[in-house]
């Protein structure tokens, strides 16, 4: 077994090669990286928003709160059902209004962008006990005062504390503050009084959706089964969880999906040019390797050897793109979702997986770019090595 | 001087396996570039190929409102107004594949058809379409997704109009512009107005209006809008590109993205060019201080290292776009069109991407040969002679 130090010695040596070939995996890796942290983002931002005991209730065929809508009086018996399943904390539910409204996007000229606005009960605090006003004060209940996402705040015209903007002609709201909910999609969004969106907006008797706490998760079946056997009502329940995975689908995917293939052709190109770098390092080493030989190291410890020198100098730039990559969840972006058609703030969300999975991908193209110059190295005769 | 540059194409020959590596990587890079410049370009088809002459109005606070049906009096009586249509999304889907998405509208077909003039459709399923009450019109992309043929009976959910909608398929629609989703779904406006209650009779989505100057588009726009100022719903008038860019700028972060990953290829595919000349330069030394000691100068020197590089750029781009061209029209292009239409109704790589991406090669390959040239030709020759090496 050849010493790693001889290794190590021969990156050192050669600092500029080195550094250049690790440059470009590192490149590799932050994008890879990158692009997975920002697909998983968009996912956690919106499964965040949900909690495992709770139901949403839409109208049957709906693919988002936005068009489904249901009547008034189907609101409590709903919620009469939900109770004979079994919620019982206060209050078990929640019927809201959900409308997206254009607004000027700040830092942009002429940007525009829609905006959720949700019409909220008095006891949305209470229902969604993970919210909490962290600046300002809770709206005050049948007035025009709404309070902003700590996500949207100040991102749009008008979201800031003092301010206000018109959601419909001469019907201005003021922002009295800003809430904040762990970062997940309400964050991105505007609570006003149901009664207020209601009647700017034209649902007068109607809600969009109904949300439902039930005492646990494994409720859920028993509720979708009782509301769901009603035809009459055309109504469909769905665990909250899956709702939001749904809504999140299209745009987590697409990023996937484009990051991935990026992410191929990038590795495809960074595995060449190791490969041409190691080349380069055998065919400079011929006498080196044949010495090693001659001394009485064996084919397949110089072929170990090779192939540990490109795979540790891949961890090494793996390592330095993954680092880099965590740097990025200082980053906020916004941008609308293909689900929901509107605005929603997230940032690149790493997972332990996400890294572990970008520096094996490094080690994984250490080792194929490696392959060959090593097997190359191996092959080479001692005498004529040393001759040459 | 052409000798010299054959020469130079000839030393390429000297490391085959190093070339054909060198090539294989740039021209991976250029791949991906090609493909994410495609992504960007196919993006922006809707705002180049929007209908020059045509604006759209709609609710001034969110497009889920809906404008009352009389609007589109007003609007017709507005001067330079050649003809205008109304259109509603009614937001289907077929029962039996809740999670397919296709674009279901009900319109005006009368007044729908010559507004929406790249939408090509037969004169025999035009008639029987405008003729037939709970008739429907679908892309032919669509119609493949869902084995639709005309006569077929076909039934939508409804959402935002709850309910099952029996419809019968009229015909079959193309596109004769870029811009337009071939995987519409298109019905009767008044089939479905007649069966909603009361209160959600005669309100349209949006309105869509062609203009008879293009140039005073901007100044119909807001006329339009004046005349609803002081009433109850405001709208918003612009014209059919504005409307895309506004749209396509709602998604401004991912397109910058894309932007600056497509840099960072180029990036790598010049740290591939430039690792392979400066190691060929690296070997040569010593044979380049011969060269200078038999009379050549510096200049021939430098010479021959971009000479070499240009070839390798020009192998690399030729190889590169050759590859890309086909992957990317043939394979992703079909494969995007038929799934992902309503985004990427025309998914292909521009002429102007595979002249763009084949000159970037040659440039990248000169700009990595630069540094190795100017120390090539720095060499001194009696240093060089006397290198163990």
């Amino acid at each position: 077994m050849i010493p790693v130090r001889y290794n190590y010695r021969n990156l050192v040596v050669r600092k500029t090669t080195t550094i250049a070939a690790a440059f470009g995996l590192a490149l590799v890796v932050f994008v890879f990286a990158a692009a997975q942290m920002l697909g998983n983002g968009i996912k956690k931002t919106l499964g965040r928003s949900a909690a495992p005991e709770n139901a949403i209730v839409m109208r049957r065929g709906s693919s988002s709160e936005m068009e489904s809508g249901i009547e008034e009086s189907q609101v409590n018996l709903i919620l009469a059902q939900a109770a004979q399943i079994g919620a019982s904390k206060k209050p078990p539910g929640v019927g809201e209004v959900l409308v997206v409204i254009l607004l000027d996007k700040i830092g942009t000229v002429g940007g525009v962008s829609n905006v959720t606005v949700r019409g909220v009960p008095e006891d949305v605090f209470a229902f969604r006990s993970s919210a909490k006003i962290t600046e300002g004060r809770a709206a005050a209940p049948g007035t025009d005062e709404v309070v902003v996402g700590a996500g949207i705040r100040g991102r749009f015209k008008g979201l800031e504390i003092g301010q206000s903007f018109d959601i419909k002609k001469n019907r201005p709201v003021k922002v009295v503050g800003v809430f904040a909910d762990g970062g997940s999609s309400f964050e991105s969004e505007v609570w006003c009084d149901l009664h207020t969106a209601r009647t700017a907006f034209g649902r007068e008797g109607y809600v969009s959706s109904v949300r439902v706490r039930l005492d646990a998760a494994g409720k859920f079946d028993a509720f979708k089964a009782l509301i769901e056997q009603d035809r009459q009502l055309g109504l469909n329940v769905q665990r909250e969880a899956d709702y939001y995975a749904k809504q999140s689908e299209m745009t987590a995917d697409f990023l996937t999906i484009m990051g991935t293939m990026i992410a191929v052709l990038f590795s495809i190109g960074a595995m060449i040019g190791a490969t041409i770098t190691m080349n380069a390092q055998v065919a400079n080493r011929q006498r080196e390797i044949g010495t090693l030989r001659a001394l009485g190291f064996s084919r397949s410890s110089i072929l170990t050897s090779f192939l540990l020198e490109s795979t540790a100098l891949a961890f090494l730039g793996g390592g330095v793109g993954a680092i880099a990559s965590l740097a990025l969840q200082f980053v906020k972006i916004t941008m609308l979702n293909a689900g929901t058609w509107s605005e929603i703030v997230f940032s690149f969300e790493p997972t332990p997986a996400i890294l572990m999975r970008s520096v094996f991908l490094a080690g994984f193209m250490g080792v194929v770019g490696g392959f060959l110059p090593a097997i190359r190295a191996a092959r080479v005769s001692p005498i004529e090595a040393m001759r040459a | 001087m052409s000798g010299l540059f054959l020469i130079a194409a000839r030393n390429l020959g000297r490391n085959w396996l190093r070339t054909i590596l060198t090539v294989l990587g740039a021209a991976v890079a250029l791949i991906a570039f090609v493909m994410l410049r495609t992504v960007l370009s196919s993006w922006e088809v809707g705002a180049e190929y929007a209908a020059k002459d045509r604006l759209g109005t709609r609710h001034k606070v969110s497009f889920i409102m809906q404008l009352p049906k009389r609007y589109i009096d007003d609007i017709r009586n507005v001067p330079g107004v050649k003809q205008a249509t109304w259109a509603n999304w009614f937001g289907g889907k077929d029962p039996g594949k809740p999670n397919e998405f296709f674009a279901t509208l009900a319109v005006d077909a009368p007044s729908f058809l010559p507004v929406m003039d790249e939408l090509v459709l037969d004169e025999a399923s035009k008639t029987r379409w405008l003729g037939d009450k709970k008739g429907a019109i679908v892309g032919d992309v669509l119609a493949k997704k869902l084995n639709l043929k005309v006569g077929d009976k076909y039934i939508l959910q409804g959402s935002i109009y709850p309910g099952d909608w029996e419809f019968q398929i009229d015909g079959i629609y193309t596109a004769a512009r870029k811009s337009l989703d071939r995987s519409q779904f298109l019905f009767h406006w008044q089939y479905m107005n007649d069966l909603l209650p009361e209160a959600r009779r005669d309100t349209i989505g949006w309105v869509m209006t062609r203009v008879d100057d293009p140039s005073r588009s901007a100044d119909i726009s807001a006329k339009v809008d004046k005349i609803f100022d002081e009433r109850d719903t405001q709208t918003v008038t612009m014209s059919e590109r504005n409307m895309q860019l506004s749209f396509m700028a709602m998604f401004g972060a991912i397109l910058t993205v894309l932007d600056i990953v497509s840099i960072i290829i180029l990036v790598i595919m010049l740290m591939i060019l430039g690792n392979t000349i400066a190691m060929g330069v690296r070997e040569r030394t010593r044979e380049y201080a011969v060269l200078r000691a038999i009379g050549f100068l510096p200049w021939h020197i430098r010479f021959f290292v971009l000479g070499e590089a240009v070839v390798l750029g020009i192998i690399a781009g030729v190889v590169g776009v050759g590859i890309a061209y086909p992957f990317v029209n043939g394979l992703m292009g079909k494969a995007i069109e038929e799934n992902m239409s309503a985004w990427f109704p025309y998914f292909r790589v521009e002429p102007q991407v595979a002249i763009m991406a084949g000159v970037i090669a040659v440039l990248l390959a000169t700009t990595a040969a630069l540094i190795p040239a100017i120390q090539a030709g720095r060499i001194s020759v009696t240093d060089a002679l006397r290198r163990v090496g």
